[in-house]
C-alpha cells in the first residue's frame, strides 16, 4: 500500500479492539505452543525430551492463549 | 487529608521516604567511592574505556580479531562516542565514564518520576518515592556508576517512552520523532533495546495501526541506514563482532534463578505494577507502560539466561515496573480508577493511606544493601542484618544466583594497592602483555591485547582460530598474562598453560587476578 494511501486513510482509523486483540494472542499461543511441542517431534536427532527451556516456553505460550481467550468476549471496546 | 488516619499516613510515607532516600544515599557513596577507583572494578569496563580511547581517535572498535592487537568490541558506540571527548580532555581513565552511568542513572530516576507525577494524577509524594524505588533496585545499584553502556541505554529508552506516551495519542510529530530517535539511540548503545522498541510499536499499533507503519518504516530506515554504514566502514566486521558474536548459549537454570530473584526483590512493586495491567487490558486501555513492563520482563528475563548475561538485563522492566506501580499507587490514594461500581464503595482509600506507604517501607527492606563496618556499622546492627556477601558487606539479593553481578561492595585500601601493584608488574616488564583486563594494561600505557570474552564467543561461533595469537603466545612474546575468569578460547587457556607458569596470585576486588610469566623466565 503506497504511503499516500496511507496517510489518506489516517483520518478514518480505528484502534485494534480487545477481541481482535483476544483473537490474535490466543492463536499466537496455541500455534506457538504446538510449535515447541513439534520441535521434539522434526528435530528427530535430539535427545531427553521437552527440555527446561522449553517448558519454560510452552508455560509462556499457554498463558498467551488462555488470556486471548478471556479478552475475546471483551467485545469492541479498544485495547 | 485530616485525622488520625491523615496523620498516619504522612507518618508512613516520611517512614518511606527516609528508608528509600537512605538507599539512595548508600548509592551514591558506593558511587563516589568507585568513581575515584582508577582500575576495573566489573569485569569488561577496560574494555569500554577502550572502545571510547580508539573513537576518540576516530576508529572503530569492529576489527578483526585475527591479527595484533586481536581485539574487538561487541557493543554498539554510542554510549563510548558520547565518553570519547572525556579521553581528549583527560585521556584514558574509568571515572568520567562511571559518572557517566550514575549521571543516566538518576536522569531514568527523574523520568520515572516525571512520568508518574504526569500520568497518576500529579501525586507530588508518590512520583518522587517512584523514582527513588528505581535507584534502591539491587540491579540498578550494581550497574549505575560502571563504565558500562548498559544504564545508558535504559536511560534512552526511558526518555523515549515517556515522551511517547504523551505524544503518540496527541498526534505530535515532532515528540514521536524525538521519542523514537531517543529509541534508536537506546538501539546503538546496547542490542537489547530492541525488545523497548518493539513495545513501543505494538502499543502504537493497537492505538493508530496505520500511524504506527508508517512511523515504523522511518525508524527502520534510520536505524538500517546507521546498520549499514558501520557495517561498510567497518569492512563487515561491525555484523561478525556486534550480532554474530552475540549469540550466546542459553542457560535456563540462570534465567529462572534471576526471575525469582527480581521477584523477591521487586515483589512489592511488580504486584501493584502486575494490577493496573490487569485493568488496563479489561476495564481500560493498555498504555505503553503496561506493554513495555510485559515486553521486557519476559523478552528481557528470557534474554538474562544467556551465557554473559545477568541481573541488569532486569533493570528496563524495573523503570517500567516503577512507573506503572507509581501509577497504580497515587490513583489508588485519589480512588481514580475506571473500576465497576462495587469495587468503588469498598473502603479502599482509608486502606490505601496505610497499604501505600508501607508497600514503598516493605520494598525499601526487601532490596536493602549497606556496608556493615565504619559509620554503619550501628545501623547494621540495629537492623539486624549482618555480612553476607564479603566480609563487610550485606545485600538482601546475596551472591547465591548465576548471573546475578557479585559487585556492590565498597574497595578498600587493599583493592587499591593491589591494582598499583599489577600495574608495577606490567611496568616492570617489557613487550606487549595479555589480560583478561584491559584497565590495567592501559593504566600502564600499554597496548589492549585481546577482549577474552569476544574471542571465546566467537570461537564458539567458529569464526576465530586464533593462529597469530596462538603462536606469540608459543613463542613467550608476552612479557606477562594476567588471568582472573579465564573466559579466553581452549585452545588459548592450552596455549598458556604450556608455554606461560604461575608466579603469583594478587587479589582484588574479591578475585584472584593471576599472574604468569613465560616457561623461559621460570623463577621470575
Amino acid at each position: 500500500m503506497p504511503l499516500t494511501t496511507l496517510w489518506a486513510m489516517d483520518g478514518h482509523e480505528r484502534a485494534i479492539t480487545k477481541r481482535q486483540l483476544g483473537v490474535f494472542l490466543a492463536l499466537v499461543g496455541a500455534c506457538g505452543f504446538v510449535a515447541i511441542l513439534l520441535i521434539d517431534v522434526i528435530d528427530v536427532g535430539r535427545q531427553g525430551g521437552v527440555g527446561p527451556a522449553q517448558r519454560l516456553a510452552l508455560g509462556l505460550m499457554a498463558a498467551l492463549a488462555i488470556i486471548g481467550l478471556t479478552l475475546i468476549p471483551s467485545g469492541d471496546a479498544p485495547a | 487529608m485530616k485525622g488520625a488516619r491523615g496523620r498516619v499516613h504522612i507518618a508512613l510515607m516520611l517512614g518511606a521516604t527516609v528508608a528509600l532516600g537512605f538507599a539512595f544515599l548508600v548509592y551514591l557513596l558506593y558511587a563516589a567511592n568507585l568513581i575515584a577507583f582508577p582500575y576495573d572494578y566489573d569485569q569488561g569496563e577496560g574494555f569500554e574505556l577502550h572502545d571510547s580511547v580508539l573513537f576518540s581517535r576516530f576508529q572503530l572498535p569492529y576489527r578483526d580479531t585475527e591479527i595484533y592487537p586481536f581485539y574487538a568490541s561487541n557493543y554498539p558506540p554510542l554510549f563510548h562516542i558520547i565518553a570519547a571527548p572525556f579521553v581528549w580532555l583527560f585521556g584514558p581513565a574509568h571515572w568520567y565514564g562511571r559518572l557517566l552511568g550514575f549521571l543516566a542513572s538518576l536522569v531514568s530516576a527523574c523520568a520515572i518520576a516525571y512520568a508518574v507525577y504526569r500520568d497518576g494524577g500529579r501525586h507530588r509524594w508518590i512520583a518522587p518515592l517512584s523514582g527513588l524505588a528505581f535507584l534502591s533496585s539491587n540491579f540498578v545499584y550494581h550497574i549505575g556508576p560502571l563504565y558500562r553502556q548498559h544504564t545508558m541505554m535504559v536511560t534512552f529508552e526511558t526518555l523515549a517512552m515517556v515522551a511517547l506516551a504523551a505524544s503518540f495519542p496527541r498526534r505530535d510529530r515532532r515528540g514521536v520523532a524525538i521519542a523514537l530517535l531517543l529509541l534508536i539511540a537506546a538501539g546503538y548503545t546496547k542490542q537489547l533495546a530492541a525488545i523497548s522498541a518493539a513495545a513501543a510499536f505494538a502499543w502504537m499499533f493497537l492505538r493508530a495501526p496505520l500511524r504506527a507503519i508508517r512511523w515504523l518504516l522511518a525508524f527502520a530506515a534510520v536505524g538500517i541506514v546507521i546498520f549499514l554504514w558501520l557495517n561498510l566502514a567497518s569492512g563487515g566486521q561491525w555484523w561478525l563482532q556486534a550480532i554474530v558474536a552475540n549469540v550466546n548459549a542459553f542457560i535456563p537454570e540462570q534465567a529462572t534463578g534471576l526471575f525469582v530473584l527480581w521477584f523477591k526483590l521487586h515483589g512489592l512493586l511488580l504486584l501493584p505494577a502486575a494490577l493496573l495491567l490487569t485493568c488496563e487490558l479489561y476495564v481500560d486501555r493498555l498504555s505503553l507502560y503496561g506493554i513495555w513492563f510485559v515486553f521486557s520482563a519476559i523478552l528481557g528475563g528470557l534474554a538474562s539466561g544467556a551465557w554473559g548475561a545477568g541481573d541488569s538485563y532486569f533493570v528496563t522492566s524495573i523503570a517500567a515496573a516503577c512507573i506503572l506501580s507509581g501509577i497504580f499507587l497515587s490513583r489508588l490514594l485519589a480512588m481514580d480508577f475506571r473500576l465497576p461500581r462495587s469495587i468503588g464503595k469498598a473502603p479502599l482509600p482509608s486502606l490505601a493511606l496505610v497499604i501505600v506507604p508501607l508497600l514503598y517501607l516493605g520494598y525499601a527492606r526487601a532490596t536493602l544493601k549497606l556496608p556493615t563496618d565504619g559509620p554503619f556499622a550501628p545501623l547494621a546492627a540495629a537492623l539486624g542484618v549482618e555480612a553476607n556477601t564479603r566480609e563487610n558487606f550485606y545485600d538482601s539479593a546475596s551472591f547465591l544466583v548465576g548471573g546475578y553481578a557479585r559487585i556492590g561492595y565498597f574497595l578498600s585500601d587493599a583493592d587499591w594497592a593491589a591494582g598499583a601493584e599489577i600495574v608495577r608488574l606490567i611496568d616492570a616488564s617489557a613487550g606487549p602483555v595479555l589480560s583478561e583486563e584491559a584497565g590495567f594494561t592501559i593504566a600502564a600505557g600499554r597496548d589492549v591485547v585481546t577482549n577474552p570474552t569476544q574471542l571465546r564467543n566467537l570461537h564458539l561461533a567458529g569464526q576465530f582460530e586464533g593462529a597469530q595469537l596462538i603462536d606469540m603466545i608459543k613463542r613467550g612474546d608476552f612479557a606477562i598474562v594476567i588471568l582472573r575468569a579465564q573466559f579466553y578460547p581452549p585452545p588459548v587457556l592450552e596455549a598458556i598453560g604450556a608455554n606461560y607458569k604461575l608466579s603469583r596470585t594478587i587479589h582484588m576486588n574479591g578475585f584472584d587476578y593471576s599472574i604468569l610469566y613465560p616457561v623461559a623466565l621460570k623463577g621470575s
